[in-house]
């Protein structure tokens, strides 16, 4: 259990965090949620003290982490970066066992440790363990940043919008896994991001962080049904974001049941028109489900086509 | 050209080997002392970056000194020799290391050093796992920019005793050998060019084969050094000699007298050493303990005195010794029989042709005849100017010609009468003739072994072993060793061991 109590933090006199208050619990998925420069990546950086609070407290199972010895105290959390932030001059399982070697792991258990992560990740160890990261694409540099934070089976991994930089797909396939590896192992994650859609396809909990203060912390269906402000309000209003999610298109009042003669892709409700757009512009004819619903070609250009006029009528 | 020059390394091979190791050795030392300065600094400074700053200016500053200067500077603190020498490379290479160090160490990407502490790494993993090795390649050219500098920068250890390839150079420029000149410079650029080229090939070494190889070389070379300063004989005394031939064969008789005599005492020798006033520094100091030296420049450079320079060479050797006695508290030994003074010399067919046997013939047929002289020697009222008047000559032109091309010169019959010390080889080479300084008005020039008072009284048996040459060595025995040894390139240590052998001062 992860308890922040009245925690501020002042960076050149102005405030990052304000008097904050939070609890995350044992084997969560939690998410900090908010836009940038809120504060959000702050917070998360006071758990693993790269960031020591002005005033307040967080304690991790009750121990103050200011108390704690501090390469100790690093050395069981997982740490995940925005860019994988490998290290250039070591190969992917020197990488991966970093946090192995500094708590005095033997080499045999280390390496079983490693391999057995890398295909959870669906990374072919035969193929990678041996690679250098400047031989990786983002997402495979990304796995192996997750496979090293879980090496040393921590019970707390920090994740600091670690799929933000990648595309699309990676992105989708990087979520799919750690939704996963969480519902396997008994780890709490805290997870940064900007995204709201990353955060409600995530989140067990979330808290929504704005100028430093947290405006509002729930279940994300909850939030969705009762936002606490305007502020959070219109942050979940998917409607006024850029973002087009499938769900939309089904209650625009599009499509056609699914009948057992047509060839789908499944794809979920809060996946994007854009993904959608990308499988439409390899294969035209390609059909796709969603809620048991099937959309073809023309229902998106009838869905963008509406957009136009909605925006006409502003 | 290249023929002359291969001929010349051939047949110094040894000695330019010895010096070309003395030149490794003293780089090597120099950077090796440099890298465990400079790393160590810059990781300390790393994270205060106002000292670090201050530093980096700081040995920028010193490098902006000229290195001559340095080693000016470094004198009267250190002394002269490898110490003074090596102390001013120090100097001159923590600049390159310390600032590609700093730089490399203070560049690494935050985001991996973030990644480092939040993985709790210990310090030591955090430096020597990454950040030494992300600085590495930075760390490595800045070691390769050192490198070559202090490669090029040592050559001016000769200047101070520190020997190395710059003695070929010092040679050549001295003596206008160009050979010598291009073997120093020659291998010098080689080594700096062979080091650069080894450090490249290193940088793509993995940091831990470079570390285990950096060790591999330390033990081999402390081993090495080790094992050659515990089997140095008990007794060691250094003779050092100036720049050239004649003084190498000087020292070389000394060596063989004082071994044969003193089967327990090892002679070091130091060729080459450097200018009158270096070696007078080192015999001051106790770096060496004898070394060769002339009557005139005892009186007109080293002591202080206001008589003029005594035309009789027995009084002048014997103020020259009281002087030294009194006021440097130092032994001078009886002289060889040699002169080496200035000298008035034309050709033999000039001479013939009017009868010059003395400078004074001059009187009679100077009008027709072209002067060129050392620029030293047109200038000073002890040269040139004074003579004329002494002699009451005129020629019928006079100029000033760069030492060793007015030998040239006068065997060309482009000039009929030049300046010369009277055991140059060139005299013999070109079959000039010595007119007679019958007024005496040079000061008298002869060779004398020279040491402390307290040396000569701790090694009364060396003393005695050096004062067998005294009264021996003509001017043309020596005007003949130079010959042999500077023109027909054999090793000094040869023909001075053969002059001994011939006259009875040296056993088979």
């Amino acid at each position: 259990m992860i308890q922040f109590s009245h925690v501020t933090k002042q960076f050149d006199g102005t405030a990052a965090l304000k008097d904050l208050n939070l609890t995350i619990d044992d084997g969560e998925f939690f998410v900090l949620v908010g836009p940038s420069g809120s504060g959000k990546t702050t917070l998360l950086k006071t758990i693993n003290r790269l960031v020591v609070p002005t005033s307040g407290t967080v304690t991790i199972d009750g121990q103050d982490v200011s108390k704690s010895h501090l390469q100790e105290l690093r050395r069981h959390i997982g740490y995940v970066l925005q860019t994988g932030a490998l290290f250039p001059n070591m190969t992917v399982e020197q990488n991966a066992s970093i946090q192995l070697d500094n708590l005095g792991w033997e080499a045999q258990k280390k390496h079983e440790r490693i391999v057995e992560l890398m295909t959870k990740v669906n990374l072919d160890p035969a193929q990678f363990l041996h690679r250098m990261p400047s031989e990786l694409s983002g997402g495979e540099a990304q796995r192996v940043g997750i496979v090293r934070a879980l090496a040393a089976r921590p019970k707390l991994v920090l994740m600091d919008e670690p799929f933000s930089a990648l595309d699309p797909v990676s992105r989708r396939q990087l979520q799919k896994i750690v939704l996963n590896l969480h519902k396997q192992i008994d780890t709490t994650i805290v997870f940064v991001t900007h995204d709201m859609h990353e955060a409600f396809l995530l989140a067990d909990r979330l808290a929504v962080i704005h100028n430093g203060v947290i405006l509002q912390e729930g279940e994300p269906d909850y939030l969705m049904a009762n936002p606490a402000d305007e502020f959070v309000k219109r942050f979940f209003d998917v409607d006024n974001s850029n973002t087009r999610l499938l769900k939309q298109v089904i209650t625009s009042g599009l499509g056609r049941p699914l009948t057992k003669q047509d060839n789908v892709i499944r794809l979920q409700n809060s996946q994007t028109v854009y993904e959608w757009a990308g499988l439409l512009e390899k294969n035209p004819t390609q059909l796709i489900s969603v809620d048991g619903e099937v959309l073809d070609q023309s229902d998106l250009i009838s869905y963008v086509a509406d957009l136009g006029k909605e925006s006409s009528n502003d | 050209m290249i023929d002359s020059v291969e001929a010349y390394a051939s047949k110094n091979a040894g000695a330019i080997l010895q010096a070309l190791w003395q030149h490794v050795e003293i780089s090597l030392i120099a950077i090796i002392i440099t890298i465990m300065i400079a790393i160590p600094l810059a990781i300390a400074l790393v994270n205060r970056p106002k000292i670090g700053e201050v530093i980096s200016q700081l040995a920028g500053i010193i490098q902006t000194i000229p290195s001559l200067a340095v080693l000016g500077i470094l004198i009267p603190f250190v002394g002269i020799g490898t110490v003074p020498a090596i102390i001013a490379l120090v100097l001159y290479a923590i600049m390159p290391i310390f600032q590609n160090t700093y730089a490399g160490l203070t560049h690494i990407d935050p985001v991996l050093l973030e990644a480092a502490d939040a993985l709790g790494v210990t310090y030591r993993f955090k430096l020597f796992r990454i950040e030494l090795p992300l600085a590495m390649p930075m760390i490595l050219s800045g070691i390769r920019i050192a490198t070559v500098l202090v490669i090029g920068t040592a050559t001016l250890a000769a200047l101070i005793g520190g020997g190395g390839l710059g003695t070929y150079i010092l040679l050549g420029i001295q003596t206008n050998n160009n050979d010598a000149l291009v073997v120093g410079a020659v291998l010098s650029a080689v080594l700096a060019l062979l080091a650069s080229w080894l450090i490249k090939g290193l940088s793509k070494l993995s940091f831990k084969k470079l570390g285990i190889g950096v060790l591999v070389v330390l033990v081999l070379g402390g081993g090495a050094w080790g094992w050659s300063a515990l089997t140095k004989p008990a007794q060691t005394i250094t003779i050092a000699g100036k720049m050239g031939g004649e003084p190498e064969i000087l020292i070389n008789m000394y060596k063989d007298l004082v071994e044969q005599d003193n089967p327990k005492i090892k002679v070091q020798l130091k060729p080459n050493f450097g200018g009158t006033s270096f070696l007078f520094k080192a015999l001051k100091s106790g770096q060496i303990d004898v070394y060769p030296e002339f009557t005139g420049t005892v009186l007109q450079s080293l002591v202080k005195s206001s008589q003029k320079v005594n035309s009789d060479p027995q009084l002048a050797y014997q103020d020259a010794k009281n002087d030294l006695n009194k006021q440097f508290n130092m032994r001078y030994l009886k002289p060889m029989a040699y002169q080496n003074g200035y000298a008035i010399t034309v050709r033999k067919s000039t001479a013939a042709k009017y009868h010059l046997k003395t400078i004074a013939d001059l009187q009679r047929v100077g009008n027709r005849l072209n002067g060129a002289f050392d620029p030293d020697f047109y200038q000073q009222s002890d040269g040139y100017p004074g003579l004329q008047k002494a002699y009451h000559f005129k020629l019928k032109s006079a100029r000033t010609m760069e030492p060793s091309l007015r030998y040239v010169a006068l065997a060309d019959g482009r000039v009929d009468v030049t300046d010369a010390y009277t055991t140059d080889p060139q005299i013999r080479q070109y079959h000039l003739v010595v007119l007679k300084d019958s007024k005496r008005f040079f000061p008298p020039y002869q060779g004398a072994p020279m040491m402390t008072n307290q040396f000569a009284k701790d090694h009364p048996n060396v003393v005695r072993s050096l004062k067998r040459l005294s009264g021996k060595i003509t001017t043309s025995d020596m005007q003949e060793m130079n010959y042999q040894v500077t023109v027909k390139h054999h090793s000094a240590a040869k023909v001075a061991k053969q002059y001994l052998t011939q006259h009875g001062l040296l056993s088979k």
